[in-house]
């Protein structure tokens, strides 16, 4: 059947991303200013770029929607990174988003996973920050939306509204970790 | 709860009447082709011979009612298989009259009762609710 179907393998992809590993820990290291949401934001993509993988390793396939948003991510990273390095020249890019409203479940799962790791981040540097977890309010209610219709084998309606709601809550992360690299609570 | 009898009636304070029905299954739509044929407007056709007539009625049959009756029986067992299989759960508040309102919301097994209430106490007030695990799909 893989003959017939459009996309690319899991594996292929996932090698894609092995010159932006260094994403993982740079924005730790930097201190609060530009440099640290440009390594922010190498941090988001590279992390949803994995997941979105890691999620299709199961069937060994990425769908062609997929694939092209782990490409789009994964092109980010070293533009990311070499502005965070102060390499780059400063540049607003746009977080890649899925052009069509129908998720399949590998996509559900990746962007799910995402959102629960880009919410362990930023609890913990609100912790140290002193910020207020309250700020969370909109990544907790998407994740709480996500977790009350999570079911085996979502009909369209549900994985449409299910991707709508990790899509609110990924914008939602994305702005806030880009508010605490700058030094802002 | 049966599929063809609704599971909660309500009555809005402007008098409009809504049935509110619980289902796994979403139903094949009823689709018809395009014979080119309207009944009763045969008349109107000015060069429309009577060789005509038996076979403009022939194809409105099989493309207004033969076609898509097979497509709904091949469609239903595959609907129902796949209702039974899944734990989603539609809520749909159809409103008969004065102009046929459909209004569809998806939720799951663990709070369909919880949100089916929520709709109804809704709707008793002449609102349009979209309750904690629902997902409001609009007008069908």
């Amino acid at each position: 059947m893989r003959f017939f179907r459009s996309g690319a393998p899991a594996a292929r992809l996932g090698a894609l991303g092995r010159e932006g590993t260094d994403a993982y820990d740079l924005v730790d290291r930097l201190p609060r200013g530009q440099a640290r949401i440009a390594a922010w934001n190498a941090y988001v993509c590279q992390t949803y770029a994995d997941k979105l993988v890691d999620a299709c390793r199961d069937s060994h396939f990425a769908r062609s929607d997929t694939a092209a948003l782990v490409r789009d991510l994964y092109a980010l990273v070293p533009v990311w990174l070499e502005r965070a390095e102060g390499a780059g020249a400063p540049r607003d890019l746009p977080f890649p988003h899925w052009h069509t409203p129908d998720r399949c479940w590998e996509q559900l799962v990746g962007m799910r996973e995402t959102l629960e790791a880009l919410r362990t981040y930023l609890a913990f540097d609100l912790a140290q920050t002193g910020g207020d977890e309250a700020e969370l309010e909109s990544v907790d209610d998407s994740l709480e939306t996500v977790a009350s219709l999570w079911i085996r084998r979502p009909p369209p309606e549900l994985r449409s509204g299910i991707g709508e709601a990790l899509r609110r809550g990924l914008d939602a992360a994305y702005a806030l970790g880009q508010r605490l690299a700058a030094g802002g609570g | 709860m049966g599929l063809l009898r609704p599971a909660r009636t309500v009555t809005t304070p402007s008098g409009d009447y809504w049935e509110l029905y619980v289902s796994k299954t979403a139903l094949p739509a009823w689709r018809e082709g395009n014979s080119g044929f309207q009944p009763g407007m045969e008349f109107t056709y000015g060069t429309v011979g009577l060789f005509e007539i038996p076979f403009m009625v022939l194809s409105f049959l099989w493309s207004s009612i033969l076609v898509p009756l097979g497509r709904i029986l091949v469609l239903l067992p595959i609907s129902v298989a796949r209702g039974r299989r899944s734990h989603a759960v539609r809520i749909e508040a159809l409103s008969p009259y004065p102009r046929r309102q459909l209004l569809l919301w998806m939720t799951t097994d663990v709070h369909k009762e919880r949100v089916l209430d929520e709709i109804a106490a809704g709707l008793a007030q002449g609102k349009v609710v979209c309750p904690a695990g629902a997902l409001y799909s609009g007008q069908e």
